[in-house]
């Protein structure tokens, strides 16, 4: 395997407030590690609040007080330099970002100035990155909207005047024209019909065929998940519960929460009746003991009661922290 | 921009007639560099002549042309009115904007002092400032008083809508791809309080012509520079009106309530340029 672009290992990110003397601890992020390799497409799904944009906060460090992160490190591989993002200093940190690692934002149909015309948002987000002269700069942007084909003409509209997917591609297109090695997207389809999400998936493609670019996708919709990606790490309580390879995940998924995120699926054909899982996410200033999935699991025995299992890998390059992943039965 | 002004113009009257009164105002104000007369020199033409062919605003009790007297007064009040919102401005931008983006202590520290500005009572204030200064007293230093005192209320809306910028995608992602504080400032956030900024930048000319007005009739500025309060009050100091001589008071007053309602039509009518939403929202329509 080749160097992977980005490495997490060990990552800790707790919310740490502590306002009248009352400290508080939401344990967000908990002992995560991961790897994705060049131009691969890595899918992160989980409910609500399971940590999923606290974990690319922190993998982007975009992260700001009460989170802190506590330890473990992330390490990106660039083509030309490695960095290790918690430990940069600031300089070299908007030295990568935008150009090398970019980020499009949760809600990002709002990453665009609503007052300012799109052109100027592409100056000021991508121009100091580019570095070219701006007749140069402008002609690099206008031919990087034509190979993601939307029209050069949204330059000069102001954002309400797209449609959401409209600005949602722009967004894309904003966040890809320095052709970064490693993009954020955070839940980019959410907001849009399937229709739109069908020419954003398109687009995201697009952007790793032409650019070799590798994604971070998250999204809690396991469709798009099927749809787009390579690997699929799936959440749970602020851990990575499993991972691997998305056709094997979907067919033979071997952690009971995967399983049963995966059977809540509509399937052609299957009249059955789908059965929600019982119980709410865990309360992460408090969470459970062991395995933070017990309390809901119908597996759950003493075992996972008391101790937290470890990530193990059961296939190659499938990975699952469930103590009965054997019992686990396919959807 | 041009055609942008001519296209509000036929749609909007209110900006129409904002625009035409601030036009006869401004013109007539421009007049003064044609004045054949120096504004501090009295005794040139014969005093109390009524208006007339000759003298069509007629004459002051201090052998005044009251014509071209009131072209410097209005000059010197339009340009007052203007320093106090300019100044007044930067600084309610720059403690606004600071305030709402930084948040926390510097927000805590920035709002206190402006609170302290909100409430202390400003007239007797000027007052005082009045006999402190006494000689030593100009326009310029009034302007800059006032300024000081007049930018509390702007700054405070300004913050507020700093506040919610900060949260905003744009402001994180301009963050995350390293822009600076001052160009998120100036860049992201400033285009979009300006609306906000342009409409009170107008209730504040109002304002400072207000009391300025107020204070130069009961003689506490620096009466030696002709302004449309310093012409009422030597008006007063003649007793006009006991004298007959209406048309030293009627002319200023005529002529700053046009201004004042030119700027407030300006201002009611304004945010249709600045701002592209409700602009664009009309021209679909």
């Amino acid at each position: 395997m080749t160097t992977p672009v980005l490495a997490v290992s060990g990552l800790r990110a707790y919310y740490r407030t502590s306002a009248f003397g009352v400290k508080r601890e939401v344990r967000a992020v908990d002992d995560v590690s991961l790897a994705i390799a060049p131009g691969e497409i890595y899918g992160l799904a989980g409910e609500s609040s399971c940590g999923k944009t606290t974990l690319i906060k922190t993998i982007a460090a975009a992260i700001q007080p009460p989170l802190e992160v506590l330890a473990g490190s992330v390490i990106f591989s660039f083509r030309d330099r490695t960095v290790d993002i918690h430990g940069a200093d600031r300089a070299a940190l908007r030295d990568i970002r935008w150009k090398h690692l970019s980020y499009i934002m949760q809600g990002s149909m709002n990453v665009l100035n609503p007052v300012r015309r799109v052109r100027a948002s592409f100056v000021d987000f991508a121009f100091r990155h580019i570095g070219r002269r701006m007749p140069e700069f402008l002609h690099i942007v206008r031919l990087h909207l034509e190979r993601l084909h939307l029209a050069p003409d949204v330059l000069e509209a102001y954002p309400h005047q797209l449609s959401g997917g409209m600005r949602q591609r722009v967004t894309i297109a904003l966040a890809t024209v320095c052709r970064p090695e490693f993009i954020i997207a955070d839940e980019p389809t959410t907001a849009l019909d399937v229709v739109v999400q069908k020419g954003v998936l398109a687009m995201i493609r697009d952007v790793r065929q032409e650019f070799g670019s590798s994604i971070i996708f998250v999204t809690h919709d396991m469709a798009v998940h099927a749809n787009l990606t390579d690997r699929l790490g799936i959440m749970y309580g602020g851990r990575l519960v499993e991972e691997g390879p998305t056709a094997a995940i979907f067919r033979t998924p071997r952690h009971p929460y995967t399983a049963h995120l995966i059977a809540s699926l509509p399937r052609l054909g299957d009249l059955r009746p789908k059965e929600g899982l019982g119980g709410a996410p865990p309360n992460l200033a408090d969470p459970p003991s062991g395995c933070r999935f017990h309390p809901r699991c119908p597996l759950a025995t003493g075992q996972c009661r008391r101790d937290a299992p470890a990530m193990v890998e059961i296939a190659p390059g499938h990975r699952t922290a469930c103590f009965h992943a054997d019992r686990v039965s396919p959807p | 921009m041009g055609r942008t002004v001519l296209e509000l113009m036929h749609r909007n009257r209110q900006f129409a007639a904002g625009v035409v009164l601030l036009a006869v105002v401004a013109a007539f104000a421009l007049l003064s560099f044609f004045s054949p007369y120096n504004p501090n020199d009295s005794f040139v033409v014969p005093p109390d002549v009524p208006p007339s062919w000759a003298y069509p605003m007629g004459t002051t009790s201090r052998g005044q042309d009251l014509f071209w007297l009131l072209t410097f007064s209005i000059r010197n009040t339009l340009l007052f009115g203007l320093t106090v919102a300019a100044i007044s401005r930067v600084l309610a931008l720059i403690i606004g904007l600071v305030a709402g983006y930084s948040g926390g202590l510097v927000d805590r520290a920035l709002m206190s002092i402006n609170d302290t500005f909100i409430v202390i009572p400003l007239f007797p204030i000027l007052v005082l400032f009045y006999f402190v200064m006494r000689d030593h007293m100009s326009w310029g230093l009034l302007a800059l008083m006032m300024a000081c005192l007049g930018w509390a209320y702007d700054a405070r809306l300004i913050r507020s809508v700093a506040l919610s910028l900060r949260t905003r995608e744009f402001t994180e992602t301009s963050i995350f791809s390293g822009m600076s504080t001052r160009r998120i400032l100036v860049e992201e956030h400033l285009p979009y309080v300006l609306p906000i900024v342009f409409s009170t930048t107008m209730n504040n000319i109002n304002w400072s012509i207000g009391l300025e007005v107020t204070l130069s009739v009961l003689g506490f500025t620096d009466i030696n520079t002709p302004t449309i309060g310093v012409l009422i009050y030597w008006a007063n100091q003649h007793t006009a009106l006991v004298a007959g001589v209406w048309w030293w008071i009627f002319f200023p007053v005529l002529l700053v309530v046009l201004a004042f309602i030119g700027f407030f039509l300006l201002a009611v009518s304004m945010n249709e340029y600045i701002d592209p939403r409700s602009r664009l929202g009309r021209s679909s329509n």
